[in-house]
């Protein structure tokens, strides 16, 4: 075939995040692609987008193409960690359980912090 | 009860906006062309002049007037445990190229866990980031604070703020609803009726008018500018929606046309009998006169 015809050995579709932007100014796009590209090459098909960054309203806007999504999906691809978190975040799937353990690591590492910051105002508290 | 819908009313609206063609093809801002000149018989001007009447037709259809859209706040789910991992809520939207603005999925997480669905501004905003529509911003412009609406009334532009509204604003959002009551307030208060006379939101006004009983500077304007069967219809539109009132009655009894009608609804109905009998008298005076002559 041509050159620009790259043939892959093995390999499946992935859904994932395609970084682009400039610098200090992220944009990921949610591709579906084969997991043997390049994470910004050529992609079979642009599912949505994600704006890491909050906009003038507070807010990350993200758009996803739900019809192409659950076709690709039927199709029998697969998802990215970050890609099933974010479809968590939106509800179409359920909440990734890592998210709920992230979640929980969290709060328990504020609370150690509390923890360790009112013992010098203290002088008594538990011992972490 | 009649709606704004109603063949009736509507023909009754239509006939009242009169087809100015002089107003209604008035040059639009665009481009300059030299201006294009064409022969033609009397028999082509007056096909012409039929084609030009039709634009006109569909040029002044009415924008829809609506009731306003009641608040969405629908709860999709609570996950209390994912308090405080985010800062920032996360806005979600259906980019299905297929399914209609009125149905698609926008969803926010907010930082506190709780999936909702999104409230009509952020719908908005959001449809149009994904899907632009011409003449309509992501955040509505300054312009339709009410504190720079005076500036615009004084400077006689209610018909391009009301179409610049109509591109902006949804018929039942609470902004598209207040621009125009405020613009219909101040076209009653100073009587600049014949600033919107030829154009798509006459009929918009006089239904305002006609719900809120108001319209005794509309009259007086139609009857001083010699506009008899304008005024005839929209008292018959007055007596359609308000059927219990006293002309209403006497005009069903008396199956009154034209003057008569006029003069029972200014004795019954009106606030300002008497600068509308004046106006009255006055138009008399003139038909005497001219037929006289």
């Amino acid at each position: 075939g041509s050159c620009l015809l790259r043939g892959y050995h093995g390999g499946h579709v992935v859904i994932r995040f395609a970084l682009g932007g400039c610098a200090n100014r992220p944009f990921f796009r949610i591709v579906a692609a084969h997991s043997r590209r390049a994470r910004d090459g050529k992609y079979l098909e642009q599912l949505g987008c994600l704006d890491p960054l909050p906009n003038s309203h507070g807010e990350k806007v993200a758009g996803l193409n739900l019809e192409r999504l659950r076709y690709w999906l039927g199709c029998g691809a697969q998802l990215s960690r970050p890609a099933e978190k974010l479809l968590g975040l939106a509800g179409f799937l359920p909440l990734h359980p890592m998210t709920v353990t992230g979640a929980e690591r969290l709060r328990q590492r504020r609370q150690r912090e509390r923890q360790v910051g009112a013992v010098p105002v203290d002088g008594q508290g538990t011992a972490p | 009860r009649p709606a704004f819908t109603d063949e009736a009313v509507q023909a009754l609206l239509y006939k009242m906006t009169g087809i100015d063609l002089h107003k209604v093809f008035r040059p639009v801002k665009k481009e300059l062309k030299p201006p294009q000149y064409r022969l033609m018989t009397e028999a082509q001007l007056q096909q012409a002049t039929r084609k030009a009447i039709e634009e006109a037709k569909e040029k002044l259809v009415m924008p829809p007037v609506l009731e306003e859209r009641e608040p969405i706040d629908d709860v999709l789910a609570e996950d209390k445990f994912l308090e405080g991992t985010e800062t920032t809520k996360y806005v979600f939207t259906d980019l299905t190229y297929s399914t209609p603005h009125r149905e698609r999925f926008i969803v926010v997480r907010e930082p506190n866990g709780v999936l909702r669905k999104a409230t009509w501004e952020e719908r908005d905003r959001m449809i149009q980031i994904f899907f632009p529509k011409e003449g309509r911003r992501v955040i509505p412009p300054v312009l339709f604070k009410d504190e720079h609406l005076g500036n615009v009334f004084q400077q006689d532009r209610h018909e391009d703020l009301l179409n610049k509204c109509i591109a902006q604003f949804e018929p039942d959002s609470p902004d598209y609803i207040r621009v125009h009551h405020r613009t219909y307030d101040d076209i009653d208060k100073h009587a600049k009726y014949d600033l919107l006379r030829s154009t798509r939101h006459f009929g918009g006004m006089v239904w305002y008018l006609v719900n809120r009983k108001r319209t005794d500077g509309l009259l007086i304007d139609m009857i001083n500018r010699d506009l008899l069967d304008d005024a005839t219809s929209l008292i018959t539109l007055y007596h359609m929606l308000h059927p219990e009132c006293q002309s209403a009655k006497e005009a069903k009894e008396g199956k009154l046309q034209g003057v008569d009608l006029i003069k029972v609804f200014v004795k019954t109905e009106s606030q300002r009998e008497g600068y509308i009998q004046l106006a009255l008298q006055a138009y008399e005076e003139a038909m005497a006169t001219s037929t006289a002559s």
